[in-house]
């Protein structure tokens, strides 16, 4: 059987935000391929939907930034595949939606958008110029029941506990052991788009679980050249190798000589994870 | 009691042509029929739990309409919050036959589909109207 793409809008009808993630929804069912799926129905008889859910990949409409269709995917511990915020699409392209519902030029440009991004796929990238290292060692530390690991070298870190590793002017991004243990099960992992350029400190997508959504600050300058495509359909990649398989980004770096005055090296941030840890009371 | 105190909410309307006219029968009330008296409540919302949606249906009358009889929003006010105030069943006022066919996006909707429209929203009001004279 070939596979339906499941499509899970949040339906809202208090914002016209709402009602675009509804429009763009039922522009899509149109197509054969494509299977609508109503959250509240959802909510109240999730096995209704289970066999679609099943065959097919879910992609979710959120409206606004309560997200409640991601919620619900996270609730019932669904794997979402794709996911777009409508209000977001619309502040990128500077339209404000506001609450009153209107089928005007400006909300259909936002369902215009929105449907061009489901649509086109992950851009196409360039095969990895990163050279991986044959084995990563580590150090780990307890603290109550959890023990964290940290690389014994080769890593940098800001203090929003994101790493970069460098093979020449190449560098992966990712999340350290402690982030993925915090968030516990990552459902879904929004990456920046190829191409995109960035400052350091700057936002580069985000991770997501069923307990919150961690954005991903960047260690370093750069450009985006690659995502990690496994993670799309295998997120949980970052809980279980976050330092490895689980990296997020792979970037062209712009001055890592500069970037790395702001970075700790795996022995500072050893350090400076154990005083986090006993200060948040992990 | 403060006019705007009394909460609509309507089926999400993604199964069932029924969802379709529940949502615009709960449009035409709030912007045409009963304009700034009616608070819509987002069932999406009111499930995932955040925004006073839940905590305004406990403390004021709220009625559902619900696009086919198996009545998502009533049951999801009762499950949250409180008893319905009243609720509107889609299909028993166009049949359940027609209730049941495919959602449509309102560019698609022709003037029969927007005489159900009319017939929900004005046994909405006749809800409401009803609520209304209850609490003077």
């Amino acid at each position: 059987m070939s596979k339906t793409i499941c499509v899970l809008p949040c339906n809202g009808l208090d914002k016209c935000a709402g009602d675009v993630s509804r429009r763009v929804a039922l522009q899509l069912a149109q197509s054969d391929a494509v299977e609508l799926i109503c959250p509240v129905l959802l909510n109240q008889n999730k096995s209704r939907y289970e066999k679609v859910l099943e065959s097919g990949e879910l992609t979710v409409i959120d409206g606004c930034n309560t997200r409640c269709a991601s919620k619900l995917a996270g609730d019932l511990e669904l794997f979402i595949k794709e996911k777009v915020n409508v209000s977001e699409v619309a502040k990128a392209l500077n339209i404000k939606l506001g609450v009153e519902i209107r089928e005007d030029e400006d909300s259909k440009a936002v369902v215009q958008e929105v449907l061009e991004k489901i649509s086109s796929s992950v851009a196409v990238q360039a095969e990895s110029e990163f050279i991986e290292p044959e084995s990563v060692a580590y150090d780990s530390f307890s603290h109550g029941k959890f023990i964290f690991k940290i690389p014994k070298s080769n890593y940098f870190f800001n203090e929003n506990d994101c790493w970069v590793t460098v093979s020449g002017n190449m560098a992966r991004i990712g999340v350290s052991d402690y982030v993925q243990q915090n968030l516990s099960d990552i459902l879904y992992v929004d990456p920046p788009e190829i191409g995109d350029e960035f400052e350091q400190f700057d936002d580069l997508g985000s991770i997501e679980s069923g307990k919150a959504v961690f954005e991903i600050i960047s260690p370093v300058s750069g450009t985006v050249v690659a995502v990690n495509t496994a993670l799309s359909d295998a997120p949980e990649l970052v809980n279980e190798s976050p330092y490895e398989k689980g990296w997020l980004v792979e970037v062209r770096l712009s001055d890592f000589e500069e970037d790395q005055d702001l970075l700790h090296d795996c022995p500072t941030y050893f350090k400076f994870l154990q005083r986090k840890v006993e200060e948040v009371d992990v | 009691m403060i006019l705007d105190k009394i909460g609509i909410i309507s089926c999400s309307g993604e199964e069932c042509l029924g969802g379709t006219i529940s949502r615009l029968a709960v449009r035409k009330m709030m912007e045409e029929l009963k304009p700034g008296m009616v608070s819509t409540l987002c069932l999406p919302l009111f499930i995932a739990g955040d925004g006073g949606e839940r905590e305004f249906a406990e403390k004021y009358p709220t009625i559902a309409v619900d696009g086919c009889s198996k009545c998502c929003a009533k049951r999801a006010i009762e499950k949250y919050s409180n008893k319905v105030a009243g609720s509107v069943d889609v299909a028993e006022i166009i049949g359940a036959e027609i209730a049941l066919e495919k959602p449509l996006s309102t560019r698609n909707l022709t003037t029969e589909h927007m005489e159900y429209v009319k017939k929900t929203a004005d046994k909405t009001c006749e809800i409401f109207d009803e609520i209304l004279a209850k609490s003077v």
